[in-house]
């Protein structure tokens, strides 16, 4: 059951500008263990696109470049693989689904079109065939009147159904992985609820493993199996989502906590972590965190923290929990 | 929802039979072509077969995709009704299409010289002419009249001129639309091919329709035809494959910024291929762009093969406007109309061809406040 599908190891993406290098994604490494749903959670900037867009191989070249690192899908590195055949993966194996689906559908087609144009593409199947698929798909995601609705343009659906159409496109080819990249940022609140749902059902139905990227610690609690919180480029704190949630090492991912709106509770102001990201161009050096950190010791600015295992499943990357601290 | 549903029967039934259409029409064609070479002479003429199986293609794959999404054409042609300019361009332009399509079968042959009635004015106009009559040896004026078989007048060799306008009309649109589509055809894939990959591909391209834009394209063309003699599919061939410079550059640059947008990351994630991305998701997008594009080029490639008749260098084998301009202007001083004739001819096909694109061009901005 606790079966890998799909590991991240020391992945390092820069992107090569004239102002320096950016290290975008510095030194990741995390599994998605099968039909389990892993959260990448950070602050916007914190380089969670770049390690989807990485997996995909989608990186823009120039100025991004994987300068390291491994990723393994089953037992194919995909860094390794010929581009054709990466490009024979993605949609097929593994298929993501962007923030904005206004933007993400071609706006000259018909969603029908456009989701059947997929099928068609990877699997071969007729006219026929793809549509009766696309039909059954938009089904699927819960689209009223399927038949009907597959002959609409992309500005004639609103948020949530574009958002589903993007996820039916994306499920056309039973893919094993579904990476989705904020599918909830860009929809009010009801919808959300309705697409949380709609992921959970479909992890559920289809046994399918789900890299969800999200900055909403509401939607982890939601959807999450595990999580992992990423800042700067690189990992804070993995943990299942139950325990990174009550339990927090990382004085990042307390902090993240922290700034969740209570609704129980009348405050005058939000709380919120000092400071910004870091300029990934010009990182700080030891712990990219200390210089907003409250917690931060001497050898933070000096040294990068080691992984430290809490317990089990529970990795942190901080100091104050390493034995050369004490 | 009814229309809706209704024109997804009608773009369902329509497929299967056009199919049917066009396996018969190719079998009928194919008969009468093998009649023609075998057993009756010339039942058609070539060009004959090739404006039945493009007229019949376009009819089939045209009308049923206007029809189906009639609510749109509808709301295209009341943005571009009030434009009252492009609407008589489109229905001079029509007029045109019909006038070069069956004008041919009613008129006389326009090449048949008939030295007995020579520089004959147009119906209604009386000229007189000075003769040179060898008995009395004296010059001697003679009044001419326009007659009811030449409306138009004839030409210097008894040539009717209404006949030679209207295979004219034919010609100067066979080349209009021939030209402007291998130009349109190439300006638009080399201009989404540079812009989607970039990088050198995008440099090489560019610097490539540079050297294409500074090259002199009449140099080039009268060199070609001097190599391989002035036929019109050459001049066509000629005029399109250097005629697409601009609409690269135009095409590029629209999909610079198209490329950008997230649908061409989703298709790249969803495993499209570059080629596919190019051709199925970049074309479509900018085909507006391209329908506008096409339209404003059309009169310019109508004049260059005028020009090019005008100067000497069109196909001596088919009556052009050009060539019959330059006929006139030799006489002009005798026969004013003939050069008059495919003049104004010329003016107005140049003029409704730019008015339509005008329209088009604001119909399809949503920008624009029609």
């Amino acid at each position: 059951m606790e079966k890998t599908i799909l590991r991240v190891k020391n992945l390092k993406t820069y992107f090569f500008t004239r102002r320096g290098i950016v290290k975008a994604v510095d030194g990741i490494d995390f599994d998605l263990l099968k039909s389990e749903c892993l959260c990448l959670v950070g602050e916007s900037g914190c380089g969670k696109t770049v390690t989807a867009l990485s997996i995909l191989g989608l990186i823009d070249t120039p100025p991004g470049r994987i300068v390291g690192g491994e990723i393994y899908y089953a037992d194919l590195n995909l860094l390794e693989c010929p581009r054709e055949q990466v490009r024979q993966i993605r949609g097929k194996e593994i298929a993501m689904i962007f923030q904005d689906a206004q933007s993400a559908l071609n706006p000259v087609f018909t969603i029908g079109d456009q989701i059947a144009e997929q099928i068609k593409l990877h699997s071969g199947a007729n006219n026929r065939e793809a549509k009766a698929r696309t039909v059954s798909l938009l089904e699927e995601v819960g689209i009223p009147s399927p038949e009907e609705a597959a002959d609409y343009y992309p500005h004639q659906l609103s948020g949530g159904m574009k958002q589903r159409a993007m996820i039916a496109m994306s499920l056309s080819c039973d893919p094993q992985i579904l990476i989705a990249d904020e599918p909830t940022t860009a929809v009010d609140v009801t919808i959300k609820a309705q697409i949380l749902d709609l992921f959970q059902q479909l992890k559920e139905t289809r046994q399918m493993s789900l890299l969800f990227i999200t900055h909403e610690l509401g939607v982890v609690s939601e959807i999450g199996d595990r999580m992992v919180v990423m800042y700067a480029g690189k990992l804070a704190e993995t943990a299942t989502v139950a325990e990174l949630l009550n339990n927090p090492k990382h004085p990042y991912t307390a902090g993240l906590i922290r700034c969740l709106p209570d609704m129980t509770q009348a405050k005058d102001r939000l709380e919120s972590i000092p400071g910004i990201v870091p300029s990934l161009i010009d990182p700080p050096g030891g712990c990219l965190f200390h210089p907003r950190c409250d917690k931060a010791l001497a050898i933070c600015s000096q040294k990068e923290p080691p992984p430290v295992i809490v317990d089990g499943e529970h990795t942190v990357f901080c100091h104050l929990y390493s034995h050369e601290s004490g | 929802m009814t229309d809706r549903l209704e024109s997804k029967h009608i773009a369902r039934k329509v497929g299967g039979i056009r199919k049917l259409v066009l396996i018969l029409l190719s079998a009928c064609l194919g008969l009468t072509a093998l009649l023609d070479i075998f057993v009756v002479e010339k039942i058609f003429s070539p060009l004959v077969y090739l404006y039945i199986a493009l007229g019949t293609i376009a009819v089939l794959y045209g009308v049923p995709p206007l029809y189906a999404s009639r609510r749109l054409i509808q709301y295209y042609w009341v943005r571009a009704r009030r434009n009252r300019l492009a609407v008589a361009g489109l229905a001079f332009i029509l007029f045109l299409i019909l006038l070069a399509l069956i004008g041919p079968f009613l008129t006389a042959d326009p090449t048949a010289a008939n030295f007995e009635e020579k520089n004959v004015p147009p119906q209604g106009f009386t000229i007189e002419e000075s003769v040179y009559n060898p008995e009395t040896q004296q010059f001697t004026t003679k009044s001419i009249t326009g007659m009811r078989q030449h409306p138009l007048g004839t030409d210097n060799k008894g040539r009717d001129l209404l006949a030679m306008i209207i295979s004219g009309a034919r010609i100067s649109l066979l080349v209009g639309l021939f030209a402007t589509g291998i130009a349109v055809a190439m300006g638009t894939l080399i201009g989404t091919i540079s812009a989607y990959l970039g990088g050198w591909v995008d440099n090489a391209l560019m610097r490539f329709t540079d050297i294409m834009m500074t090259f002199p394209f009449f140099i080039l063309l009268v060199l070609i035809v001097y190599i391989f003699g002035a036929k019109l599919f050459i001049i066509v061939l000629v005029i399109g494959l250097t005629g697409w410079t601009g609409t690269a550059r135009l095409i590029r640059s629209e999909t610079l910024s198209l490329r950008t947008r997230e649908f061409v990351m989703a298709s790249k994630a969803l495993g499209a291929s570059d080629s596919r991305i190019i051709l199925a998701h970049l074309v479509p997008n900018v085909i507006s762009l391209i329908i506008v594009i096409a339209t404003l080029s059309i009169p310019g490639v109508i004049l260059a093969e005028a020009a090019l008749s005008f100067i000497g260098l069109g196909d001596p084998s088919v009556t052009s406007w050009g060539m019959v301009l330059r006929a006139g202007q030799q006489n002009l001083d005798t026969a004013w109309w003939v050069a008059v004739a495919p003049g104004i001819m010329l003016f107005l096909t140049v003029l409704a061809f730019n008015f339509m694109g005008d329209g088009l061009r604001d119909a399809f901005d949503p920008r624009s406040a029609v």
